[in-house]
């Protein structure tokens, strides 16, 4: 049976489709939740195997990102804290990130308070860019299992910068090597470089790249020679041949539904 | 009440870099400056009420934190810039604040505006105002303030 | 202001020229003549909101009066007469041309052509532009134009889903030294405000801006020119829509307020604020994206017969537009409004921000209503799409507006302009002696504020969200290689990634050779689109093309004149490339009095905005170098002339000859090349447009992070060409390709006895050498070109 993935939105969310599009061609069942629908008890979240934010600008990302959308959560918790706890995958990709971060689901403690936060871009505005990140090999993380030790995604965010204010936090993440991801070119100022981390489990995890933009070979910048000669022209209407062009974005949805399966 | 956000100072040099440039360029050089973020919130609330829409909402606690009694930037001789969206403008945050107070506080606030202040020492008024209307503030939609802090 | 309205009917022409002027209706003496005759007529004297209705039904910004109106052209001793020119240019050549792929033209809110091999969808494109509101200010201007735009893709047929905006600005150069007239703003703020207002907003929707360009020129000092469009998918079988007589009229969306109210100098006594902001409104982007996400899904519902926009003219337009042939019962008191503020009439016409108006089917609103909450939408019903044929606006019981439809919509009078061509004195000579050698003029053609770099603005753009934009803005091996057209795959709208059906949209602008030839801009801007989209591989032979004016007054009869040579120019290379357009707006009165006080109009400006599907976007090629030791061919004559070059704007060549296009043989070029590309021939291709010939050359080569060894010889080109025009020449219908090594022969078979020869070969060092026969030109470092292209505009 395929595994239900819910991916939720709400008011400004807008990377749900490609979220949704990326999971359905691994393999999951994904369903677009509004967070109004589980607020009014219409669907629950634990009915659910496989859980993501997808990016966007929720609610305006007024305040600060994803802030509002975490305050909304609050009334929630219980069911979030014992979809994490049951370790069922859980992926907040950027503004997800953001969110998983202001709810203080990640980095992981004991009194889910916040205890690191994504600040404004050293730039000071939103940047979408192509970057080159490092994969932790040694990091827990189920989502980013199997890939080479650097990949290529793009950002698109203005509030990236990681920072974690407690000393004893950072430390015990970095030796936990909970720092799934590490940007090979810092672009916004993260502390340590960091892209993207994971719980202890490795089910939940946040990011700042965009793995659904780089899902398929065809959506790199760079183009390279034989794509348009060879791959392509062979491919042609045919699907499987499709398959065989997957890129490094692929691997985090089908990883998420492999362990589930 | 007006609800004054501050970024710590160890995280707030990239914003005062940018806002000094940006003075620069319209012709008033100056070494310092601090900035911060406004939110009015018309409400019949508690002092405690505040507090706690102010803590759990409107400041991030890793980076930011926050006052109620609004206009002291520790600066020496300084002006304050006080620069809001006109009433009659269309004050997108603040919408979206109100109703996030609400999930917050449990009710609506009746209005919430959101706002800037500059705080900017330099030796006149005039030269701030000046520099203020250049690149700031479009007289067509914002409204603002100067008063010596 | 009440008593000249009570006794509207007997005024005189001073005295209603007057009272137009304190309303600010801008309704000129003939047409509120027509007004008095229609209410003598009617044996009773009109209502505020009736004239605020007329006003605006019968706006430039609504009726496209000027275009759509007679002219009497005179050029040299001749005079030609058009009694609709848009439709005897424009329109005439879709007509001509009857392309059965084109779907809906010219009728809706935004043209649609067939998409995709399956059938099921269209492709729905429309631009228009906010150039006012974006002088004044830059920010809300532009974002309320990415707003309204996209609400036009939002408002096609029943409603289409935006997977494109694209984004074209024309400012003063940043380091003008032009003294400004006090209250506007210097190009590095509009331009500042102006790009984070299409940023904010076309992010925060979640739509990718992937398609531009930025053009400087001090004619644009005061009058800033911000184009803003949309592409979206619609299903085909939701292009039509009725309005059903006894549906509701449901306003969905953001709220009515006094915001909206243009020039609302009459009634504000009792307000405290001055209304001036009331020209300029702040976008709310996510008011928008929740109107977006409501429509996509009641649309598939089928929970409403008909949908469109609110923009100019408000309530005002939009219900009156929908409700046209069914009449129309509305009752302002039921409206959701930002402030108490506000007159009834002002609530007709208010042109507040993010309103959709949808024509509900009372035994549908109850679902209607539930998605609308899900999503946290505000909504209100306003009425009732009557069916007795007459516009009844109320407010509780008053009367606001009671006036048969036929009337609002009929009778525009309408006069003849004079038009006459401009008198441009041409020299065709020998270019001047360049002061510099040809690399260091190169140096200074890329680092020319038109020609250099556009990442720093590009970067702040969402360009990849929906995950879709496989040929991006912004390319090649770093990254940062500047395209020729973003090719868009569609699979946030589709949901199905084995479709590799995608379109590709690119522009064509140049308003420099305008100033000096508005036919040949015309033809050269067309030819520039359609050369864009061959360079990525579409097809070309299905391109559907887009008309944006913008001109400065149309009482002078010059700027008339640059327009219908201009729009005959749009009718020629329509009719020449087979590209009908599909939709235009224009904007007149683009001019502004300078710092002395002297009229400061903008250059005739046509952009071009233009679409073509690509087949399976993962054959689309990019415009970088891709390995050593592959040929580069040259595609296309090299002509004579440096007329509205870039090298002109820099250092005047005393040559000023635009030169003429040959289409027929362009069109022969393109089609051949078209068919190098699918056959997998060529892997990279790139158009010679703005700086010319060694533009192109080091944008290639410094993109893919290949040196090149160029030999000119071979270039076919007019004789008597100097080096210099050879080099920076702007001359059309040219183009760069890097053929696969080893497949020269099939390459060269495929464009046998046309105008293609090989001028070198990719190598793996570092520097492009580039010479002409014996007569070496440049030898340069690809990264110091790149360091003089790589500018932060901003």
């Amino acid at each position: 049976m395929k595994p239900k993935a819910v991916i939720l939105r709400g008011t400004g969310t807008n990377c749900d489709i490609e979220t949704y599009n990326s999971f359905k061609y691994v393999g999951a069942e994904p369903e677009l939740v509004h967070i109004n629908q589980l607020l009014s008890g219409e669907k629950k979240v634990l009915d659910y195997s496989i859980m993501a934010f997808p990016g966007g600008f929720s609610y305006g990302d007024d305040i600060s990102a994803g802030k509002i959308y975490a305050v909304k959560m609050r009334k929630l918790s219980a069911d979030f804290e014992a979809f994490i706890k049951d370790k069922r995958p859980v992926i907040g990709i950027c503004n997800g990130f953001q969110i998983l971060v202001k709810t203080g689901f990640l980095p992981e403690n004991k009194a889910n308070a916040q205890v690191s936060t994504l600040y404004t871009n050293d730039c000071g505005h939103f940047l979408a860019k192509w970057i080159k990140v490092k994969i932790n090999k040694k990091s827990p993380c189920i989502f980013t299992k199997g890939l080479p030790e650097e990949i290529e995604l793009p950002i698109a965010h203005g509030e990236g910068k990681f920072i974690v204010e407690d000393k004893t936090t950072m430390a015990d993440l970095v030796a936990r090597d909970l720092h799934a991801m590490t940007y090979s070119e810092n672009p916004n100022g993260s502390m340590l470089d960091i892209a993207g981390i994971t719980n202890a489990a490795g089910t939940c995890f946040g990011l700042m790249p965009h793995p659904e933009r780089n899902f398929f070979a065809w959506q790199n910048p760079d183009r390279p020679r034989s794509f348009s000669a060879g791959a392509a022209a062979k491919g042609r209407g045919k699907p499987a041949a499709a398959r065989e062009a997957v890129a490094a974005g692929y691997q985090f949805f089908k990883n998420a539904v492999d362990y589930v399966g | 009440m007006i609800i004054e956000i501050w970024t710590k100072e160890k995280y707030a040099r990239n914003e005062e870099a940018a806002f000094i440039a940006r003075l620069a360029h319209a012709g008033l050089k100056v070494k310092a400056a601090r900035l911060s973020r406004l939110y009015k919130v018309d409400a019949d609330f508690s002092k405690e009420e505040f507090e706690k829409i102010a803590s759990e909402l409107l400041t991030d606690n890793i980076t930011e934190h926050y006052s109620l009694s609004p206009g002291k930037a520790g600066l020496k001789d300084a002006y304050r810039a006080e620069v809001w969206l006109k009433d009659s403008v269309t004050d997108v945050v603040g919408e979206s604040v109100k109703e996030a107070v609400a999930d917050v506080a449990g009710k609506l606030p009746e209005a919430v505006r959101f706002g800037h202040a500059y705080y900017v020492p330099c030796d006149s008024e005039q030269k701030l105002k000046h520099a203020v209307t250049k690149t700031l503030v479009n007289e067509i939609v914002n409204k603002f303030k100067i008063e010596k802090c | 202001m009440t008593d000249l309205l009570s006794t509207f009917t007997s005024l005189s022409e001073k005295e209603l020229v007057a009272l137009d002027k304190a309303c600010g209706w801008s309704l000129n003496a003939a047409e509120l003549a027509e007004v008095q005759r229609q209410f003598r007529k009617m044996g009773r004297q009109p209502s505020r909101g009736e004239l605020e209705t007329l006003a605006q039904t019968w706006s430039e910004h609504c009726k496209h009066k000027t275009f759509s109106g007679p002219v009497s052209f005179k050029s040299g001793g001749k005079v030609k007469k058009y009694k609709n020119l848009f439709k005897e240019t424009i329109v005439k050549a879709t007509k001509t041309l009857n392309r059965k792929w084109c779907l809906s033209v010219f009728t809706d809110n935004a043209g649609i052509v067939e998409f995709g091999k399956s059938g099921k969808w269209g492709l729905a494109f429309k631009a228009e532009t906010h150039n006012h509101p974006c002088a004044v200010e830059p920010y809300g201007g532009a974002e309320t134009g990415v707003g309204g735009v996209v609400r036009d893709i939002l408002g096609v047929g029943l409603g289409a889903k935006p997977v494109l905006n694209t984004d074209n600005f024309c400012f003063g150069y940043l380091d003008s030294k032009k003294k400004l007239p006090k209250n506007s703003h210097p190009p590095e703020r509009i331009m500042r405000g102006v790009v984070e207002g299409v940023r904010d907003y076309g992010n925060r929707m979640g739509i990718p801006t992937a398609s531009g360009g930025i053009y400087f020129d001090d004619g644009y000092l005061l009058n800033p020119l911000v184009y803003v469009g949309c592409a979206g998918l619609i299903p085909v079988d939701k292009i039509g829509k009725k309005v059903i007589p006894g549906d509701l009229i449901v306003s969905i969306g953001g709220r009515t307020g006094r915001d909206g109210i243009h020039g609302a100098t009459f009634s504000s006594a009792n307000i405290d604020e001055d209304t001036s902001a009331s020209a300029v409104q702040i976008g709310h982007a996510v008011n928008e994206k929740k109107t977006l996400d409501v429509l996509m899904r009641a649309r598939d519902l089928g929970l409403y017969s008909a949908v469109t926009d609110c923009g100019a003219g408000g309530f005002s337009s939009a219900i009156g537009e929908l409700g046209s042939e069914t009449g129309a019962h509305v009752r302002l008191e039921n409206a959701q409004l930002k402030d108490t503020h506000i007159e009834p009439w002002e609530i007709w016409v208010s042109e507040s921000q993010e309103r959709m108006i949808l024509s509900v089917p009372k035994a549908k609103l109850r679902k209607l209503e539930a998605i609308l909450k899900a999503e946290s939408c505000e909504y209100c019903v306003l009425g009732t799409f009557s069916g007795d044929g007459s516009l009844l606006v109320t407010y509780g019981g008053e009367k606001i507006v009671d006036l048969p439809m036929a009337f609002l919509h009929g009778g525009v009078p309408n006069f003849e302009k004079p038009a006459v061509r401009r008198n441009v004195k041409i020299s065709g000579g020998n270019p001047a002696k360049p002061a510099k050698s040809y690399g260091g003029l190169l140096k200074d053609v890329l680092s020319h504020p038109n020609v250099c770099s556009r990442h720093s603005v590009i970067n702040q753009y969402d360009h990849e969200v929906q995950g879709g934009t496989v040929i991006k803005p912004l390319q090649g091996k770093y990254g940062d290689g500047p395209g020729d057209a973003a090719v868009i795959w569609p699979q946030s709208a589709t949901l199905d990634l084995n479709d590799f059906s995608g379109f590709a949209v690119t522009h064509g602008f140049n308003p420099a050779a305008g100033r000096i030839d508005p036919y040949q801009m015309a033809l050269h801007s067309v030819d520039e689109a359609v050369r864009n989209l061959l360079c990525v591989g579409a097809e070309i032979s299905r391109t559907a093309i887009l008309d944006n004016f913008c001109a400065a007054s149309p009482r002078d009869p010059e700027v008339m004149g640059d327009l219908v040579l201009a729009a005959e120019g749009c009718h020629d290379a329509a009719m020449a490339y087979g590209a009908p357009f599909i939709s235009g707006k224009d904007s007149f009165y683009n001019q502004a009095k300078d710092a002395d006080g002297k009229e400061y109009p903008v250059p005739i400006s046509l952009l071009i905005s233009a679409t073509a599907p690509v087949e399976d976007i993962r054959g689309a090629i990019t415009m970088n170098y891709k390995e050593a030791g592959n040929p580069v061919y040259l595609a296309g004559v090299s002509r004579r002339g440096m007329g509205g070059s870039v090298y002109n704007d820099m250092a005047d060549s005393g040559n000023n000859l635009i030169s003429p296009l040959d289409m027929k043989a362009a069109v022969q070029l393109y089609t051949a090349v078209l068919k190098t590309i699918k056959s997998g021939c060529v892997c990279a291709a790139h158009d010679v447009s703005q700086g010319g010939l060694a533009v192109t050359l080091s944008e290639m080569a410094f993109s893919g992070g290949f040196g090149a060894d160029i030999d000119l010889a071979g270039a076919a080109r007019e004789e008597g060409l100097s080096a210099l025009e050879l080099l920076f020449g702007e001359s059309p219908a040219r183009l760069v390709l890097e053929v696969v090594k080893g497949k020269e022969a099939e390459f060269l078979k495929l464009v046998k006895g046309l105008p293609v020869n090989e001028i070198g070969y990719v190598k793996e060092d570092r520097a492009l050498e580039v010479k002409d026969g014996w007569s070496r030109l440049f030898a340069e470092d690809i990264l110091t070109l790149k360091k003089s292209w790589k500018r932060d505009l901003i």
